[in-house]
């Protein structure tokens, strides 16, 4: 048999030599994708550690399913799905151990949100694309788990209601209310940040 | 507006209503200011944060996080599960110098019964009952000797201590 071009290879032909072992053709499907893995877990996450522990944990667990990868999406989204399901499995763990706060209450049953006068400033103007990139960062920074994943989730990964609220295991209503919230927050946010830079 | 109102106003926004409702919104937003502004504000958030995610980047070496995930792979990947022996061949094992002992003793007795005993030929039949898979027939007046060896009568031919020797008619 001919001896694969890593480097230049598909993703899918890299997958069926992975599947059959290879894990030179592994180590080339991590090195392809493992700043977007990475990414969405920090997205998730804010923390650079557990960023770095749980995108590494899905390369494993990617390696462990292989043979479970049918090529009914592409490699990429599907070892992203991993990534997401680790994230959002580890998030439930820190959540049951941390309190619950006023806030993160607040947060659940609507919290001030709803109530804010609507920002009618569009953040995309005036603002060059790297400043706004790092504005959305700070921001996103700032929102609760559950409204920064539901966030990511629908913008970043482009997910229906209903896949996410089978992701994170609850129902469309409250992804429904959490997508809003979260949406009308990093609003608020962004205008704030941009008053303060005006 | 309620908030029941603001959710089907999303819902709109993202495309995750059935026709009939998303027409009953659009025709509402047409006429409802506050609604205007609201899907406004919703439109552009969710236009700042399309094509807008943060890039990042893994803050370490291709080689050194490949390093981790290949000692992990390496520690988990299950060793090779021995080869079962299936029943068949189990059986085979078994029957195989059994049968070849049944045919040279159907042998032997029908050439026995062949010349009715009215010329008494000398026979030998060695058994080794240490393993009935080595079996010899000799008849010295045809002049023909068989020897039945399986493995792993074989192998344990040498060791073998009892023999038995049945005299020749």
């Amino acid at each position: 048999m001919a001896e694969l071009a890593y480097s230049s290879a598909e993703d899918a032909a890299l997958v069926r030599a992975a599947q059959k072992g290879d894990t030179d053709a592994f180590e080339e499907l991590v090195a392809r994708h493992r700043d977007k893995i990475y990414a969405r877990a920090f997205s998730m996450m804010r923390n650079e550690e557990e960023a770095i522990d749980l995108s590494q944990e899905a390369w494993v667990k990617g390696w462990q399913r292989l043979a479970q990868f049918q090529g009914d999406s592409s490699f990429a989204t599907w070892i992203t799905r991993i990534v997401i399901n680790l994230c959002l499995d580890e998030l439930r763990k820190q959540k049951r151990r941390r309190t619950e706060s006023i806030e993160g209450m607040d947060e659940e049953s609507g919290g001030v949100e709803r109530q804010m006068p609507v920002v009618m400033t569009n953040p995309t103007e005036r603002l060059e694309r790297g400043e706004l990139r790092q504005r959305i960062e700070r921001a996103l920074s700032q929102l609760s788990h559950e409204h920064r994943t539901v966030l990511v989730l629908h913008e970043f990964e482009e997910m229906e209601y209903k896949e996410i609220a089978k992701a994170m295991e609850c129902s469309i209503g409250t992804v429904m209310s959490r997508l809003f919230y979260a949406r009308r927050k990093l609003a608020s946010l962004l205008a704030d940040l941009k008053n303060e830079n005006s | 507006m309620n908030e029941e109102q603001q959710l089907k106003l999303q819902a709109f926004l993202d495309g995750e209503l059935p026709e009939k409702d998303a027409r009953e919104v659009a025709s509402w937003l047409a006429r409802d200011s506050d609604a205007t502004q609201l899907h406004a504000e919703l439109r552009n958030t969710r236009q700042a944060l399309k094509g807008f995610e943060p890039q990042l980047k893994v803050p370490e070496s291709r080689e050194f996080y490949w390093s981790k995930i290949k000692r992990e792979i390496e520690r988990s990947t299950p060793a090779p599960v021995p080869e079962r022996v299936s029943l068949f061949t189990s059986l085979r094992r078994f029957l195989l110098p059994l049968g070849a002992v049944a045919v040279l003793t159907l042998a032997g007795i029908v050439t026995l019964h062949q010349f009715g005993g009215s010329v008494v030929h000398p026979v030998q039949v060695n058994a080794i009952l240490a393993d009935a898979g080595a079996f010899t027939y000799r008849d010295e007046a045809q002049g023909v000797t068989v020897v039945w060896l399986s493995y792993p009568a074989e192998k344990k031919l040498a060791d073998s201590p009892s023999r038995a020797t049945l005299p020749a008619k």
